[in-house]
């Protein structure tokens, strides 16, 4: 008898869910989104970023930490490597100075110190992670920064710390702001009044002071930018939720739900909460690159990822010290920041025309 | 109308003693004192330094202490600086900080108004797209890469503005124009796509329509009937947009050396100077929660379907 109940209650309610719907409904919007180029293209670059953070450890780059203080502020080249570069410079140097002094050519003294400087820099080996190298044959394509470090290898590690805050923060807000707004909006009356309250005078808080003046007392570690992120974060999530909530809580597959006696954390997590998740997609694919744009402003700020770690905002801000001899460490970082945040917000614009159509002449 | 600005009012009270008292409990809990140094102070040096700034006191009282000192007005004493005071800081800094951020704001409300109106009005055409694409570039690229990247090029290559410095120094006003336009690029990306969008919807309501059938000229049109419509959610973004004006003033003082209030923020948490970091974050508050009060009365003048009871 009751096993019979049970069964009878689960295919009920597995219709009432109506699994169906909800994968036309994903469907519908796959297929729309696919049409809209913009978003498709950042799709593309998005997928890229991701799977060039995941593979950093195995891909065929040099340590993001390893310096040869020798080849600090070596241009990027696709060709030479740092060796040449290195003779490079030193004969540009050696010419402006004995131009300085008056001559066209360089003296006996100073061919020799370059003549040595090519001898040293063909043979030179050093242990680099338990293998003897040719140091001077590494290859910068992005050029190095003002310790030696390979560039790129810098941005791809940077590029992995900012992408994992990005959505390390994200989750977090997601979730704190999910079971918060879906609390305040099924529950209603007193709890909601408070969490409302809540929210307002947090709202009104200048929050990136918050976090500014959480890093500065509690030391700057990323653990602590994860947590300082998260407890300011999760208001619009919460918000977002218990408007849907509300509006959704008197419909009639609640009623239902709850005449054949689902308990309240049932009726929310198992049939409220999905319904909104169309809004949290949305709302997760935008908050990626604010939350990698709140961490690279600390991070500039000094108040963020420490060195050796590098994060995209880090990296620019080491660029911006001495950009006006080695502009390389300001643009590249930077370039590769921008064209991932322009991927993200094209990819959820996209993804908010593709869920709600209505939306579409709307920011 | 005046009751509800009065309670709006009296509302400011409460959200202001919340910040004061997270402020001032966050930072006293916080590992680590500002008199934290390499070499340790001699425990007899520390305990005067602790008494002469009642750090010795229980916790509530010291409380107590600040919330009055805050009434009268006072700040206390800078703990990094000891010979000035956190009000000192404030009043020096803090009108270079407003001149910035109010020319920024002014020309981003103005300016990407200006912007979201020709574009609607010349809907999918050339200018539109351009304006849009160079809004889409100002929402997406972050302050600290506009600063520096319009240093590189218009101070240092072209040498066309000095890369810092401030109004009272040598190159006067000149210095302003490059943080102000850094400052304000984001703001006013984001006014004119929003300006654009509602005018475009206002543009197809019905009493534009009636408006054009009486035969107004366009730009009475414009100006008198669409405007105040489309403002809306121009203005119910001016509260982000002081918030982000604040906090990106923060960085843009620090990339064009402005001595406003932000480099003072920065530097007061690098030193855990407790007392210049609340009074600083007190300050922006302030400034902040009454924006938004502002901004919410001129919200219900321009929209005539809110009603205050």
């Amino acid at each position: 008898m009751d096993t019979a109940i049970k069964e009878s209650k689960d295919t009920y309610l597995s219709e009432l869910n109506q699994p169906i719907k909800g994968v036309s409904l994903w469907k519908d919007a796959w297929r729309r989104l696919k049409k809209n180029k913009m978003a498709m293209f950042g799709l593309v670059v998005v997928i890229i970023y991701a799977i060039l953070s995941i593979t950093a450890p195995i891909l065929p780059i040099y340590s993001y930490k390893y310096q040869v203080i020798e080849h600090q502020y070596l241009p990027p080249s696709l060709t030479k490597k740092a060796g040449e570069l290195m003779i490079e410079r030193e004969e540009t140097l050696l010419l402006a100075m004995a131009e300085k002094m008056g001559r066209n050519e360089l003296n006996d003294q100073e061919r020799e110190k370059l003549s040595e400087l090519k001898a040293r820099t063909a043979t030179e080996t050093r242990k680099i992670s338990g293998k003897v190298v040719k140091v001077h044959d590494r290859r910068y394509i992005l050029g190095t920064d003002s310790l030696g470090r390979d560039l790129l290898a810098r941005i791809i590690y940077g590029g992995q710390v900012s992408i994992a805050i990005g959505v390390i923060g994200t989750i977090t807000s997601v979730f704190i702001g999910i079971i918060i707004g879906a609390l305040a909006g099924y529950l209603g009356g007193r709890v909601d009044y408070i969490i409302t309250r809540i929210i307002d005078v947090m709202y009104g808080l200048p929050y990136m002071m918050l976090v500014i003046i959480l890093m500065a007392l509690f030391g700057r570690n990323i653990l602590n930018l994860f947590f300082a992120l998260a407890i300011v974060s999760w208001l619009t999530v919460a918000r977002v939720v218990r408007g849907q909530i509300i509006s959704l809580k008197n419909s009639e597959f609640v009623e239902a739900a709850r005449s054949i006696g689902s308990s309240t954390g049932r009726i929310v997590f198992r049939h409220l909460v999905p319904n909104t998740l169309g809004v949290i997609v949305v709302f997760s694919t935008l908050s990626i690159p604010s939350f990698i744009m709140l961490e690279s402003f600390l991070s500039f700020l000094g108040l963020g990822v420490q060195a050796p770690f590098a994060s995209w905002g880090s990296l620019v801000s080491d660029g911006v010290e001495g950009m006006n001899l080695y502009p390389w460490r300001l643009f590249f970082p930077a370039i590769v920041m921008v064209v991932f945040l322009f991927a993200m917000n094209f990819l959820g614009d996209g993804l908010r025309d593709a869920l709600d159509p209505k939306s579409k002449n709307k920011l | 109308m005046t009751k509800f600005i009065i309670r709006r009012f009296i509302g400011l009270f409460p959200t202001l003693f919340v910040i004061i008292t997270m402020s001032f409990f966050i930072v006293r809990i916080a590992p680590g004192g500002p008199f934290d140094r390499e070499k340790r102070l001699p425990p007899e040096i520390l305990r005067n330094i602790e008494k002469k700034y009642h750090l010795d006191e229980p916790l509530l009282k010291q409380y107590g202490r600040y919330l009055l000192d805050i009434l009268r007005g006072d700040l206390g004493p800078s703990f990094a600086y000891p010979d000035h005071d956190v009000n000192f800081f404030i009043f020096n800094s803090l009108p270079k900080s407003m001149i910035l951020g109010s020319i920024a704001l002014g020309i981003a409300v103005v300016i990407g108004v200006g912007v979201g109106m020709i574009s609607s009005v010349r809907q999918n055409t050339w200018v539109d797209y351009t304006a849009m694409s160079f809004a889409v570039i100002g929402i997406t690229v972050p302050l600290f890469v506009v600063g520096p990247v319009l240093m590189f090029f218009f101070a240092l290559k072209l040498d066309w503005l000095p890369t810092s410095g401030w109004i009272t120094g040598q190159h006067g006003w000149v210095t302003i124009i490059m943080p102000v336009i850094t400052l304000s690029f984001p703001y006013f990306a984001y006014n004119a796509r929003l300006s654009r969008a509602s005018i475009l919807e206002v543009l197809r309501s019905d009493y534009v329509r009636t408006a054009r059938a009486k035969g107004l000229r366009e730009i009475v049109i414009m100006f008198k009937h669409v405007l105040k419509g489309a403002l809306l959610p121009v203005v119910s973004y001016l509260g982000p947009a002081f918030a982000g004006i604040i906090t990106g003033s923060v960085v843009v003082e620090r990339i064009f050396r402005v001595p406003g209030l932000g480099q003072f923020f920065v530097q007061a948490a690098f030193n855990r100077d407790y007392t210049l970091l609340m009074g600083t974050v007190i300050v922006y508050s302030v400034i902040l929660i009454i924006m938004n009060f502002f901004v919410d009365i001129i919200y219900g003048f321009l929209d005539p379907r809110i009603s205050y009871s």
